[in-house]
């Protein structure tokens, strides 16, 4: 089998001397007639020069090999530790032998992320501090076991690629890849490092990977550990219903994002940012893998539930649901106080629930007449004031009226009333009755998080990991941990979730990345750079659409080129200059500090590339044109 | 209280009926439509009488035709539900007449954007002829899957039954509009319409040239301040927030504001820039602007940040700010601090706001400049301390922060809306120009420009005598006088209160679209083509026919239909009169489609056989009909008669109707999803 294979290279071996370092690592122990192994992924790797002779026709001297060579006989494909966005390691088999575009298209089939050109490898921070943490061995998925002919066709079995079928252990895998991870523990969040800075920004993009050269050619070494990340953040076609790791995966990179402050954004949009991340656990927890189902056919048997209740009520049986329907309806007792009456004190009225308004009277045997007064909360704010531990349970509701809001105070006297008067306040608020199938998931997840709020006033704040309510600081950066407590972060990020409670998981994914995708510094990947002419270092952000130019001291946009306005750039590979012309004779030119010049290069064209991906052509890459586009310096 | 308690014994009634007489045909409980009527018409009939009584004897006969509009398109679409629902069942000729003369199909509550709105109703018609389809074969070899089909039956029932919930309690409310030219219209206009479908509706009664800016504005008298609807919004909510006896009113003007920033996107996105660049913009960079910023996973904002002047919480004094848009909000720097998003303020969230402008503010508050634009939250309608105030140093600071936080607010949609006007623009335009002058007696002038909002609750309990409004009725289709003589010059000047008189003088017309070579485009008519076929045709139409026959078994006991006096009046049909047959289902192009459904459009009698489902199965090839009767028609004539522009304009029809067809016997998986569809798109509001 050997000589089948390096039958070209013996055959012009002829008076040459060559190391021919054969590596047989794998076979040790073993006698090698032994064993059937399957030799076509290996190939010969020439040392000294870097490079792969995959070109089995060409003689030696074609090559330009002579005496002193040392070639090494090993496989293409072999293991890697790899880094994913979700913070866990997968050990896997890459190509050594392809470009690192090619390689990361392999790796993706593997991992069944569609689009594999969005995302790249990239070398990982040095661990300085991390010493300790090694001890706790962190757990390794492994897929080196995946016989590689098989992941060329992924078909679905049971929902994922078949090669994930295989066993439970494989299954494990396909699981840690395809469902969200548990918000990390706050002092993982504070351990992690935090850039502080757009020049930290800068740095970590001085590590990616040249796409266009392989894995042995830039000193990777088998078992080496490497980072797998998004790389270009246009992210072509995203469907849940194909996409789940590669959903997943950008989340994952979104939330890590979001939490160590890699990209900015404001403290409300923090709270939601929390809030999704709440209830998009809580929903992957609850329901695992239910793919969203057929939500019209939901929609269809809620309003028929809706209408049996209805019904029902009149008929006066009893029915779980109707109970509470019931309830709401035939009042509860509800303290109430409008604003600026008194201050203190709280008075007591009979409350009724009808419709999308609530209405009051001096006494449950009153409520038969007029009320005293009839509040319809179709689009009033409705804000929770809570606290379990004093037992104070206060419903805000700010009522838009002519003359302007009117502030009032709902008092419930313990948790379930609270629950359910909150949740028939908040659909009543958008306009939905008591009668609207959310209205008991409402409840639920109001009460959880009430349960949220008990187990973290009680509790130090690390114990609360325990069961399945979750520290509210897991779900912001580190920087919220030191502005709020627990107990004040509660309300606040339950405040945010209430527009988001009735997402479904893929909606509420969908959800996190679109806001995460509104900022206005998403998509910016920074370089330190020195314009020509200019004295200073300057950072440039590289966008999916545009350039941008940010002065250091002051942190201020300069200026911003778009792509669709440059005429041709050009890299100086002797000076390591990027020039560019724009239209309208604009010219610039930059040396880069903190990456290389190739990996400024790649971006713009990378970018490029992905804004020539057309619904029509999207089933194969154009490799070609990427490797034009990126690659063409350091003529191999 | 009681009437809903009726409602619910009366659907209660009639779930049970449904239930229990699964597969045999349905016995409509009669007496129930009776007691609805009654109850609807009371309830607010006081009020109504009221407001009947300021307005005008033009506007009521315009009110009058809009009223009967709806009585007749009311009236189609019971026969339509007649046939769904009696199809499975060997067609009885006798059926007593259903209860359901009061139910529309599910329109959208509040549709998200006329587009869709009009898909949705395409869909419920087509619903409803689909479910006459299916089951054609049943009788005789359908006996196998006669559980699928008793299955859909029930869900068909059912929903009707859901519908009818919803629609006992639409309300209605009369709206006057204010012409640019001083004068008004008084409109009907149903709790469920959005003002695309409004403006739709006053296009046909102005035969202005139905472009892009055409707008409709909310005036706050109280607070001085205006805004321009979106497309998508709901029409009546904003006015129901009305007080009693506001002076707010109803404009109907041309807005460039509205979709500038989708002619010229380069200016609100990229405005830093220097002012040549912008102007030289080739439309490929445009185009590219809004794919990025519009067409993308989420909407991008545009980049504002600049300082402006805030009147503080209930004093009198401005405090300049440095504000910060951004698509969650509107942020300020706090004293002391940073840009930096982290130490932003967040000074307004959009979710139950709108933005305003605010007029004469430098006299009413002490304002620095008069550039103001205000952010409310809809239902407040006077001085409050929750209104803010915020002004620019400039106009086209102001505007740039206006369109913003309206991108902000509605993202996508207007995107949307801006389709689908465009699209509108474009059918009317080539109508417009063929049109040739004749009567203009629309718009009498008057003086009161209030728009009456008076809430009446079901429109068709007040019936009005058929045969008188059918007179007047005639003159609205009119072709559309010269454009010059009916359209305002664009006023620029959004304040501009409308120039007074004579209709005729206005000069230059904004006369935007060149004539294009379109042959006719019977654009106005074909709107009027209501799905089903209308209540007129009953007297010719074969009774015998196997597959359901139209309408007319379930309308011979009907009120009497549009007596036919009326089609005497009407004026011809456009030239090409589209046979309505086809995989199309006929366009309900909006809302106003129910209005102009009441057009007699089918006074043409060759309109009158085909009874929906019928054209579908021929076309789609469906297995063994009992002897089609209509088979005259074939898909194809009806798109070649159809100018291009107005098949355009329903894209999203033939996709529903043809594959439920196109999917042969499996009319119950079909069914559902159409069904679903819709209950779809109605839950989701």
């Amino acid at each position: 089998m050997l000589r089948l294979l390096v039958r070209g290279l013996f055959t012009s071996l002829q008076s040459y001397f060559i190391h021919l370092c054969l590596c047989f690592s794998e076979l040790s122990g073993v006698s090698l007639t032994e064993i059937k192994r399957d030799w076509s992924d290996h190939a010969l790797w020439w040392d000294q020069k870097k490079m792969w002779l995959l070109r089995t026709a060409w003689t030696l001297e074609k090559y330009g090999i002579h005496a002193d060579a040392r070639l090494i006989f090993m496989p293409q494909h072999r293991p890697l530790k790899l880094d994913l966005p979700n913070g866990k390691t997968v050990r896997l088999r890459a190509c050594f032998s392809d470009p690192v575009f090619q390689t990361v298209m392999g790796i993706c089939r593997q991992l069944n992320i569609r689009h594999p050109e969005e995302l790249s490898l990239l070398r990982p921070v040095e661990e300085k501090k991390k010493k300790k943490d090694k001890d706790l061995t962190e757990e390794i998925y492994d897929l080196t076991e995946v016989p590689l002919s098989s992941v060329s066709r992924p078909c679905l079995y049971n929902g994922m690629p078949a090669h994930f079928a295989e066993s439970e252990k494989m299954e494990a895998v396909y699981k840690m890849l395809s469902i969200t991870q548990t918000p990390p523990a706050p002092e993982v969040i504070t351990k992690q490092y935090r850039p502080a800075s757009v020049v930290d920004k800068a740095h970590i993009n001085g590590r990616w990977l040249d796409s266009s050269r392989c894995l042995m050619q830039q000193n990777i070494q088998e078992n080496d550990r490497l980072w797998l990340r998004f790389k270009y953040y246009t992210f072509y076609e995203l469907d849940p219903k194909y996409d789940v790791v590669r959903l997943t995966q950008l989340y994952e990179q979104a939330r890590w994002a979001i939490l160590l402050e890699d990209i900015d954004c404001t403290e409300e949009e923090m709270m939601l940012f929390g809030a999704l991340q709440y209830h998009i656990s809580k929903v992957s927890q609850s329901e695992p893998q239910a793919l969203s189902t057929n939500t019209a056919m939901d929609d269809l048997e809620s309003a028929l539930l809706s209408l049996e209740v209805k019904m029902e009520g009149e008929s006066s049986s009893a029915t779980e649901l109707l109970e509470s329907v019931l309830i709401k309806r035939s009042c509860v007792n509800v303290r109430f106080r409008p604003k600026r009456l008194t201050l203190k004190g709280y008075k007591q009225y009979w409350f009724k629930f009808q419709d999308t308004s609530i209405a009051y009277f001096k006494s449950k045997e009153e409520s038969i007449g007029e009320p005293i007064q009839q509040i319809n909360l179709k689009g009033c704010e409705v804000a929770p004031d809570v606290n379990v531990a004093a037992q104070k349970f206060l419903i805000r509701l700010l009522i838009p009226a002519p003359e302007g809001m009117n502030e009032v105070f709902l008092r419930c006297e313990n948790e379930r009333q609270y629950a359910q008067w909150m949740a028939g306040c908040r659909l009543a608020s958008k306009g939905k009755s008591l009668a609207d199938s959310s209205f008991q998931s409402e409840i639920q997840s109001i009460r959880s998080f009430l349960a949220m709020q008990r187990n973290n006033s009680g509790s130090s704040s690390n114990a609360a990991s325990s069961d399945e309510s979750i520290n509210t600081h897991s779900l912001v950066s580190p920087r919220y941990h030191k502005k709020y407590k627990t107990k004040q972060l509660t309300p606040r990020i339950l405040d945010a979730y209430q527009n988001v409670a009735q997402l479904s998981l893929s909606d509420a994914l969908m959800r996190f990345l679109q806001i995460w995708q509104a900022l206005p510094d998403f998509g910016l990947s920074y370089v330190v750079v020195r314009f020509k002419g200019s004295r200073k270092d300057e950072v440039l952000g590289i966008a999916p659409n545009r350039l941008i130019r940010i002065d250091l001291g002051v942190g201020d946009v300069v200026k911003t080129w778009r792509y669709n306005n440059m005429k041709q750039w050009n890299v100086n590979w002797d000076i390591r200059q990027v020039a560019i012309e724009f239209e309208g004779n604009v010219n610039i030119a930059f040396s880069c500090v903190t990456a290389d010049c190739r990996i400024v290069h790649e971006f713009i064209g990378g970018y490029i590339f992905m804004s020539t991906r057309s619904r029509e052509k999207s089933d194969v890459l154009n490799q070609e044109l990427f490797h034009k586009l990126t690659g063409g310096h350091e003529a191999l | 209280m009681e009437d809903i308690d009726a409602m619910f014994s009366d659907l209660l009634g009639e779930m049970d009926l449904l239930t229990q007489s699964l597969g045999e045909e349905i016995p409509p409980p009669a007496p129930l439509p009776n007691t609805k009527k009654e109850v609807s018409f009371t309830m607010d009939f006081a009020n109504f009488n009221e407001s009947l009584h300021e307005l005008e004897d033009t506007d009521l006969d315009a009110l009058m035709a809009d009223l009967v509009a709806d009585l007749s398109a009311t009236e189609e679409k019971l026969t339509a539900e007649i046939q769904g629902l009696k199809a499975p069942s060997p067609p009885l000729p006798n059926l007593p007449p259903p209860p359901r003369d009061l139910s529309f199909p599910p329109a959208p509550y509040d549709s998200s954007s006329s587009s869709s709105s009009s898909s949705c109703r395409d869909s419920s018609s087509s619903l409803v002829s689909t479910s006459a389809t299916s089951p054609l074969p049943p009788p005789q070899a359908g006996k196998p899957s006669k559980e699928d089909i008793e299955a859909q039956m029930k869900a068909d029932k059912i929903k009707l039954a859901l519908e009818k919930l919803k629609e006992a309690k639409v309300k209605k409310l009369v709206v006057k509009v204010l012409m640019n030219d001083g004068s008004s219209k008084t409109l009907m206009v149903d709790e469920r319409q959005t003002v695309r479908e409004v403006l739709d509706n006053l296009f046909e009664k102005t035969h202005c040239d139905a472009n892009v800016d055409w707008s409709l504005c909310e005036t706050n008298y109280e607070l001085q301040l205006e805004r321009t609807f979106e497309d998508h919004e709901n029409m009546v909510e904003p006015l129901l927030a009305w007080t009693r006896d506001s002076e707010n009113k109803v404009l109907f003007q041309e807005r460039r504001d509205k979709f500038e920033v989708f002619k010229n996107p380069q200016n609100f996105y990229l405005w830093k820039k220097d002012k040549k660049t912008l102007k030289d913009m080739k439309d490929k960079d445009k185009e590219l602007l809004i794919k990025e910023n519009f067409c993308g996973p989420s909407i991008i904002v545009p980049d504002l940040e600049g300082v402006l002047y805030l009147k503080e919480d209930g004093k009198k004094s401005w405090k300049q700010r440095l504000f910060q848009l951004r698509a969650s909000g509107i942020y300020y720097v706090p004293k002391g601090k940073t840009k930096s998003s982290r130490d932003l303020v967040c000074f307004v969230q959009f979710d139950n706001v709108n933005v305003y402008f605010g007029k004469d503010v430098k006299n009413r508050y002490k304002a620095p400049t008069d550039f103001c634009f205000v952010l409310k939250h809809p239902q407040i309608q006077k001085e409050s301390q929750y209104i803010k105030y915020l002004c620019c140093d400039d106009d086209w600071t102001m505007r740039l922060w206006m369109t913003g936080i309206r991108i902000a607010k509605y993202g996508a949609l207007l995107h949307g809306n801006y389709k689908a006007a465009e699209k509108k623009s474009v059918v009317s335009s080539a109508w417009t120009n063929r049109s040739t002058p004749s009567s203009s007696n629309q718009s009498t002038p008057s003086p009161t420009i209030r728009a009456k909002a008076s809430s009446q609750s079901n429109g068709h309990a007040s019936k009005p005598q058929p045969g008188s409004d059918h007179q007047d009725f005639g003159n609205l289709p009119p072709p559309p006088p010269p454009l010059n003589e009916i359209l305002p010059p664009p006023s620029p000047d959004p304040v501009l209160p409308p120039p007074p008189p004579s209709l005729a003088s206005k000069p230059s017309g904004p006369h935007r679209k060149q004539p294009s070579g379109f042959p006719p485009p019977p654009l106005g008519i074909d709107n009027n083509l209501p799905p089903p076929p209308l209540p007129p045709p009953i007297d010719e139409a074969p009774p015998d026919f196997l597959p359901p026959p139209p309408p007319n078994t379930g309308i011979g006991s009907f009120p009497p239909p549009p007596p036919n006096t009326g089609f005497g009046s009407l004026p011809p049909p456009p030239p090409p009169p589209p046979p309505p047959v086809s995989s199309l289902p006929p366009p309900p192009a909006s809302f106003g489609g129910i209005k102009k459904s009441l057009h007699p459009p089918p006074q043409d009698p060759q309109f009158l056989p085909p009874p929906p489902p019928d054209p579908v199965f021929t076309s789609a090839g469906a297995p063994p009909p009992p002897p089609p009767p209509p088979p005259a028609f074939a898909a194809t004539p009806r798109a070649n008669a159809r100018p291009a522009g107005s098949v355009k304009k329903m894209p999203p029809a033939p996709p529903k109707r043809t594959t439920p067809v196109a999917g042969g016997g499996g009319g119950g998986g079909d069914l559902m999803s159409e069904l679903m569809l819709a209950m779809k798109k109605r839950s989701d509001h």
